[in-house]
């Protein structure tokens, strides 16, 4: 917290507010009182997003050194509200790790959006990212903190809805636990204000949401009916889950993307042809696998089970990423607009990926290594991870830390280092990283440890997920 | 389990492929039973039901929890062969907070008590006969401790004068925001020298346990306590198993020792050994799909270890959705018992559904299973058929023979609406078995000990337990249906090892002790 007497008592136009206000809050407050209304809209809510996309990249290169601003700009409010989303990931059924994707990508662009006109110079993602209209405008004068909490109050219900009774009574209980913190921070005008402005921006994106083709999750995102007739090169059922005899949203590469222009944008090229035949490459890809798993060190062990980020288990794989930043976040002080603007271009990346991933995968329809290896190596083989429901290539984790890291990369430099404290809570231990793609490549070779995915899945997961990322960090977050 | 070939091998020419329909008659309006279980978030696991005899007439009597309601006692008036009757008492159980209920005799003087669990402190209630309780948990030294207590096991360790309690207790209720990883430790209430209990020992790690019993799994001479954890709430768990040994601290199986990690949303457990191996299938139940366990093939020369196979998928039995009603969500299983209901010699499987309050996700309308084993080892689905498909939000319930014609009845405790009970109305059923053991010492009840039943060829084995289940069990009586046979031998193995002699018994009730069966009316 801001110690008192170091805060800026300020003014706001019409009254009087002597409540302390911390460095990003005064800043939001200043640029709010330089432009009228009309100025406060973004520019960029005018700018054609085809003629962005086919422009000369825009560097996101924001790794510059920024001052620390104290926690009651909002990023207590994040914080909490964050973690809370990551348990409510975790614990409501219907998401799997691209529903997870989506959601993180929709409350990232709320809370960006949210604080545009505010602190950092943001600018709306509006005319950007696909489908989305120009926001409601930020009147002057508004309390970052109390905007995210509006914010926060009027997605995170909506967006988990479903979850179980102890979810609904944790988002009460949030919600409940940071008005207290936020009581009597501002007037009561500035507080409804800034409250509303917050929760008509979220309910914005709530709109645009529910048109993306991917907001109904039925039966856990599982079809009714079995898969049939499969080829010996295709996917079949790797398990005696009953509700997992039929893939897992085979409709998700039709949901409407943000950067990319659908889910076949960033293709891949085909995996190796199938054979049976010894020595092809098909035939060595699954050997890989099942020599590996045979030979794991206790540190290949170790990783495939750091990043197995199992959805109902973990925050599923996007979740980790958020985990991973909301790290850095606390260990840098981050201020509330970088995050704001991190959170949403790795849930863009995230989501994005996911879609491409699913596009892909239901092109191909791949058969697992446990179907192949069982077949062809040893009936009893068990590979070290369960093997996800649908079909193999390319890896999920693969496409979405290639994503995440290549926009993360963007954002905070090369070389940008981080310990990874993800999975603490479940008796894992922190694993320390030297950067973003160093993340990203043990994520993704994790899944052959795993015995979840053939080296293709793998290398080309991390190709779709760099190809997204280049698309992703074009687009325009803050004031030139 | 040696194999489900081997099962077919034995049970195909002893029983008809298809079996025996059975059929139920639902008299909740006329049984006199009012008790729903009722309460908010900290009710929305519990609520069993809780069978045993209270006033020595040799008829099964009924506690049901009541949650943040008060909990009923109802003493049963059913006439042999009868509608099903029953008469609230005043007990002196009719406190609140209530999770669920077992039954046992703790203080080996012939009449049961009661182990009343609760969100705040667990009771032991000592039974004083005519079904009147009171509280005695001071006077044996029972540290009722305050948690949020939802799993209920009791053995007696070799050479103890005491049972051994074991309680799950569920997550820290106190957390709101972060409720997730909050599971507190489940506790080990063991003898102490002078009589009654000893301070709870902490069973850590503990993972919010819903369901755990005191099982020999492997048929090895002693019970090690298998628990089974809610996923939702727990970090870094999973299911586990403890060895129980005497003057030994418990402590875990470990991979080492071949066990294998399962992580699921354990409800209830339900034991059996389906196939007379010795060793006991379980049934877990959870959210979507179930698990039916059956342990993996022993490696000849190999010590046994606790490695299962999932045989829910090939038996037919993951209940993992509606059957009925055309809500195609995935299911919520709660308390699950096998008995056999058709009287066919197999063992049926009976699961409580419900949904946890109003998760959208889940079928809100999830009628209970009635499971009925065939010849070949796999269930078919007969609620529909048999009339207990109810689409109440099930919690606990119980099998039992209500009305002494020797056909299960069942009882299921609804949350925030009034238990249902039905009447097993089967025409052509097979004849049965019921017996009661009567031990020697403090053990009454023979909590250990194995029945072995052979008929026409057909061999069946029942563990005598007290856990499981969810919110609640049974004790007393234990049912054999005997199919066509016109007699049955019958011997049983006592919780010291001891094997009974062989007794040629032909269908009806009977006590057993170590002396031989006597004839019950």
């Amino acid at each position: 917290m801001a110690a008192k007497g170091n805060v800026p008592q300020i003014n706001f136009p019409g009254r009087v507010c002597n409540r302390h206000l911390s460095a990003g809050a005064a800043l939001w407050l200043l640029i709010a009182q330089t432009f009228s209304d009309e100025d406060a809209v973004p520019l960029t809510h005018r700018i054609n997003r085809r003629a962005l996309l086919g422009a000369a990249a825009v560097p996101l290169l924001l790794s510059m050194p920024r001052p620390a601003l104290a926690a009651d700009d909002g990023t207590a409010v994040l914080a909490d509200w964050y973690r809370l989303v990551l348990e409510l990931v975790r614990h409501t059924a219907t998401y799997s790790p691209p529903v997870a994707s989506r959601s993180f990508a929709y409350l990232g662009i709320t809370l960006h959006e949210a604080l545009v006109g505010g602190p950092g110079g943001l600018v709306s993602l509006a005319g950007q990212v696909q489908g989305l209209t120009a926001l409601p405008k930020p009147p002057a004068g508004l309390d970052p903190a109390l905007v995210l909490q509006g914010a926060f109050t009027t997605a995170i219900p909506v967006l988990f809805s479903r979850t179980g009774p102890t979810g609904q009574r944790a988002m009460a209980a949030m919600a409940a636990r940071q008005d207290k913190a936020l009581a009597g921070r501002a007037d009561a005008a500035t507080d409804a204000a800034s409250r509303a402005h917050g929760a008509a921006v979220a309910a914005h994106i709530l709109a645009w949401a529910e048109t993306d083709g991917g907001a109904e999750i039925e039966n856990m995102g599982f079809p009714m009916e079995a898969a049939k007739d499969k080829l010996l090169s295709q996917w079949v059922p790797t398990s005696k889950v009953a509700v997992q005899q039929a893939p897992l949203l085979p409709y998700w590469g039709t949901v409407r993307t943000f950067v990319l222009s659908s889910g076949a944008d960033c293709g891949l090229p085909p995996p190796p042809d199938f054979s049976e035949e010894p020595g092809s490459a098909f035939y060595n890809e699954a050997k890989e696998v099942y020599d590996t798993s045979r030979s794991l060190t206790d540190e290949q062990k170790l990783i495939a089970r750091f990043w197995s980020d199992d959805p109902m288990l973990s925050s599923t794989p996007p979740g980790h990423w958020i985990s991973i930043m909301l790290g850095i976040f606390a260990r840098d002080a981050t201020p509330i607009d970088r995050q704001a603007e991190v959170l949403a271009l790795l849930g863009i990346a995230v989501a994005d990926a996911f879609i491409a991933c699913w596009d892909a995968k239901f092109k191909y329809d791949l058969v697992r290594p446990i179907t192949y290896i069982r077949r062809l190596f040893d009936p009893k083989w068990e590979p070290l991870l369960n093997t996800p429901p649908f079909p193999e290539y390319p890896s999920g984790h693969s496409t979405q830390s290639g994503a995440a890291a290549g926009v993360l990369t963007a954002l905070f430099g090369e070389g940008f280092g981080f310990d990874d404290a993800t999975h603490e809570d479940d008796g894992l231990p922190v694993r320390p990283y030297a950067s973003f793609a160093e993340a990203a490549n043990e994520a993704a070779i994790s899944r052959l440890y795993g015995g979840i995915h053939f080296r293709a899945a793998i290398d080309q997961g991390l190709a779709q997920g760099a190809c997204i990322a280049a698309k992703v960090t074009q687009l325009k977050t803050r004031e030139a | 389990m040696r194999s489900l070939i081997a099962l077919l091998a034995c049970a195909t020419p002893c029983f008809a492929q298809e079996p025996l329909a059975p059929e139920y008659l639902e008299e909740t309006a006329t049984a006199g039973l009012s008790t729903a279980y009722l309460g908010d978030w900290q009710y929305m696991v519990g609520g069993g039901a809780a069978v045993f005899d209270c006033d020595g007439d040799g008829a099964q009597d009924l506690f049901l929890s009541g949650g943040e309601g008060a909990s009923g006692l109802y003493r049963n008036l059913s006439e042999k062969g009868g509608a099903l009757r029953f008469e609230k008492r005043d007990s002196g159980l009719e406190m609140e907070a209530v999770t669920g209920a077992w039954p046992l005799d703790v203080d080996s003087n012939g009449i049961a008590d009661l182990a009343v669990l609760r969100v705040g402190a667990n009771k032991l209630m000592r039974g004083l006969g005519d079904c009147r309780f009171e509280d005695a948990s001071d006077d044996w030294n029972f540290d009722g401790g305050d948690a949020w207590s939802t799993a209920f096991a009791a053995t007696w360790e070799r050479g103890a004068d005491w049972p051994t309690l074991a309680v799950g207790n569920y997550l820290n209720r106190k957390e709101e925001a972060f409720p997730w990883g909050s599971c507190t430790a489940n506790w080990l209430h063991r003898p102490a020298e002078s009589g009654g209990f000893a301070p709870p020992q902490e069973l850590l790690p503990s993972f919010c346990a819903l369901s755990i019993l005191f099982s020999d799994w492997g048929g090895q001479g002693f019970a090690d306590l298998r628990v089974s954890n809610d996923r939702e709430y727990y970090k870094g768990g999973q299911e586990q198993l403890w060895h129980i040994a005497p003057h030994e601290d418990p402590r875990l199986y470990t991979e080492a020792e071949g066990w294998k990690r399962l992580r699921i949303w354990g409800m209830g457990i339900a034991s059996r050994d389906l196939d007379a191996d010795g060793d006991t299938e379980l049934f877990l139940t959870s959210m979507a799909d179930n698990k039916l366990q059956s342990l993996a093939p022993r490696v000849e020369g190999a010590p046994l270890v606790p490695v299962y196979e999932d045989q829910a998928f090939a038996r037919g039995a993951t209940a993992h959705r509606p059957y009925t009603g055309g809500d195609l969500h995935p299911s919520t299983a709660w308390h699950a018992q096998f008995e056999d209901v058709n009287n066919d010699g197999l063992a049926d499987l009976f699961v409580a559904k419900g949904n946890v309050s109003s998760m959208p996700d889940f079928a809100m309308k999830d009628p209970n299973n009635l499971l009925v084993q065939k010849a070949d080892g796999k269930f078919a689905e007969m609620g529909d058929v048999a009339g207990v498909a109810s689409m109440g939000n099930a919690r606990g319930g119980a099998l039992a023979d209500f009305n002494r014609d020797g056909l299960m009845d069942l009882v299921v405790v609804n949350r925030w609406e009034p238990a249902q009970i039905w009447r097993n109305v089967t025409k052509g059923a097979g004849g049965f078995l019921q017996l009661s053991l009567a031990d020697d010492g403090d053990n009454g009840n023979a909590i250990g000990a194995w029945i072995e039943v052979e008929a026409e060829g057909h061999k069946q084995r029942r563990e005598i337990t007290v856990g499981g289940g969810h919110g609640g069990g049974t004790l007393g009586w234990t049912h054999f249906g005997l199919g066509a046979a016109k007699s049955a031998r019958v011997r049983v193995i006592w919780p010291d090892g001891s094997e009974g002699a062989w007794m040629d018994l032909s269908p009806g009730f009977y006590r057993v002790s170590r002396s031989g069966a006597e004839a019950q009316p």
